[in-house]
């Protein structure tokens, strides 16, 4: 276990599905030769196929501690990537810009598509990173060693001359956050963007969150809203604790989608969404965190002040992030919680 | 201390076997392998075994390719090694060379694949002359005893890579001539290598890159003493 742990929470309930956040990520990291079709992040329509195409069906992650991993995603999974014939419709008289061949599949393909609960239709957005687990799937899969978990700050990272594009990662990794660069023959993954980080700067994707949905710190710092969040509050669930790799990548997850006629109404007593899917994401925790969320909304409604949603609100940078300097590595004391 | 360094060399060497690849001298190799100088040059038939699945969830491999033809020829200070098997599908590629990492401008070249994988070969050596009939460990040599291992991937060619022991294999960079072809469901490689003495043993491996074989997921052979 590494001495500290970066941590990122999202806040479901504020994220607009904007994309922001993977362009952001894509111009930082990815537009590089053979890196087109990944998207280190990516935000995804739940209910819906998510990127790759049904990743949380796929398998991967741990099963009573032994590694069990899935198939590699096809490069359709992923989506296909294409141009337009700008050329043709600026210059050539064509009547419209189309795509160079059919499209079939895109990252966020079913946008917006949802499903149907009692007629009425409802979906929230799921941006997803590297989870930078504490017990790493992909780590424990490789056979070269080349994946390793920061000692001090428990990022999880590729060692690009040490990897072989073997992608027994890939097959491990529960959430499919690991991709495969055919033309450098290597696997690359999200690096929660280290180098911004070891400058003070937060990651480009929270940095460029419009809907201030993203709080970066580490999870240890009893200061940081991070901490705050999870440990304190216990409000923020990692995606499918059941895979296994605890992961350091926490949700808010959807607590009270507004309903015409519900005002007032909690999702637990009048579900906007049902129930399950959240539990299926999230585990049977996610009751609680919902009803802890709940009585902090109430708090507030009745003129009383909620931390959580004070902190939730982020306001401003200091309060989404805790960037640590490198000697607060060293310095921070690790909080202690039951 | 001296105790626990003959452990490690018994543990981390096998005893040598009784096989040998037959090879011949005094000629000049060719890469081409349909090259004439070929068809004089006895043939050996090593008998190849396949890795055990690393994982539950690995379907077991039928053993489809059960051995690896080997004809040698040395001469002009330089090894030339033929290897042929059969194989119904060539998994195959033309990459395009990345010329961008980051940050570039105008279209990238696109990776058309995620979950393929391409048939390859190589021949291990030790990289150093073995001593007293002990061969380095199959599982790529051992911190005493580093191995060579001649690759050749049917994507991106041939190069040397040096390993001391399972999952320390590290590419050297230096390429080395290899050429191969593949038709009626036969691989055919020529490896041209550095002169390899009389007695050295050598041992050889299979990948199928159509049942996702790579690193150790594999078709292999014990250590044969070159003739």
């Amino acid at each position: 276990m590494s001495r500290h742990q970066y941590s990122m929470v999202l806040d479901l309930n504020k994220c607009l599905g904007c994309q922001t956040c993977t362009m952001a990520c894509k111009k930082m990291w990815t537009d590089g030769d053979g890196m087109d079709y990944m998207y280190w992040n990516n935000v995804e329509t739940r209910p819906g196929q998510g990127y790759p195409r049904k990743w949380d069906e796929m398998g991967g992650g741990f099963d009573r501690g032994q590694l069990r991993p899935s198939e590699i995603p096809t490069k359709e999974d992923y989506g296909q990537t294409f141009e337009y014939n700008y050329e043709a419709r600026m210059y050539g008289g064509a009547a419209s810009a189309q795509p160079h061949q059919e499209v079939r599949n895109t990252p966020n393909w079913d946008e917006d598509v949802g499903a149907l609960m009692l007629g009425e239709n409802y979906y929230f957005y799921l941006p997803r990173i590297c989870n930078h687990c504490t017990n790493p799937a992909c780590l424990a899969a490789c056979p070269r060693s080349a994946i390793y978990k920061r000692e001090e700050d428990g990022i999880v990272l590729i060692d690009q001359e040490r990897c072989e594009g073997y992608r027994h990662c890939i097959q491990a990794c529960p959430y499919k956050k690991i991709y495969f660069n055919e033309l450098l023959g290597k696997s690359q993954k999200c690096i929660f963007c280290y180098p911004r980080l070891e400058k003070g700067d937060v990651n480009a994707c929270a940095k460029q969150c419009p809907g201030r949905i993203r709080f970066v710190g580490l999870l240890d710092d009893p200061h940081s809203t991070v901490h705050k969040l999870v440990k304190v509050h216990k409000v923020a669930l990692g995606l499918f604790p059941e895979k296994g790799t605890d992961p350091n990548v926490f949700y808010v997850p959807p607590f009270n989608p507004p309903r015409t006629g519900n005002y007032g109404k909690s999702i637990l007593e009048d579900p906007r969404l049902p129930l399950d899917y959240l539990i299926y994401l999230f585990g049977e925790e996610v009751v609680e965190v919902i009803r802890r969320l709940e009585a902090e909304l109430k708090v507030a409604q009745s003129g009383g002040r909620s931390e959580v949603l004070q902190l939730l609100i982020g306001r401003d940078a200091g309060v989404r992030y805790q960037i640590a300097q490198r000697e607060d590595l060293v310095q921070i004391q690790p909080a202690r919680h039951a | 201390m001296r105790s626990l360094l003959g452990f490690a060399f018994v543990i981390g060497a096998a005893v040598a076997a009784e096989l040998t690849v037959g090879a011949r001298s005094g000629v000049t190799g060719d890469l081409n392998p349909a090259g004439a100088v070929w068809q004089a040059v006895e043939a050996s038939k090593l008998a190849l075994h396949r890795t055990p699945p690393q994982y539950a969830t690995e379907p077991p491999s039928a053993l489809e390719i059960a051995s690896v033809e080997v004809k040698v020829i040395r001469g002009a200070g330089k090894t030339w090694v033929r290897l042929a098997w059969p194989d119904p599908s060539a998994e195959t590629a033309s990459l395009d060379k990345p010329k961008k990492m980051w940050q570039s401008e105008g279209l990238v070249r696109q990776s058309a694949a995620t979950n393929r994988f391409f048939d390859g070969c190589a021949v291990m050596l030790p990289a150093q002359p073995v001593a007293n009939d002990l061969f380095p460990s199959l599982q790529m040599g051992d911190a005493l005893h580093p191995v060579l291992i001649y690759y050749y991937d049917a994507a991106r060619g041939a190069e040397v890579m040096e390993a001391a022991g399972r999952g320390t294999t590290k590419r050297t960079g230096r390429k080395f001539p290899a050429r191969a072809t593949w038709a009626g469901g036969n691989w055919t490689i020529v490896l041209e290598l550095p002169e390899v003495a009389a007695g050295t043993p050598l041992s050889v491996a299979v990948w199928n890159g159509g049942q996702q074989d790579r690193d150790g997921r594999k078709y292999f052979s014990v250590w044969h003493r070159l003739q």
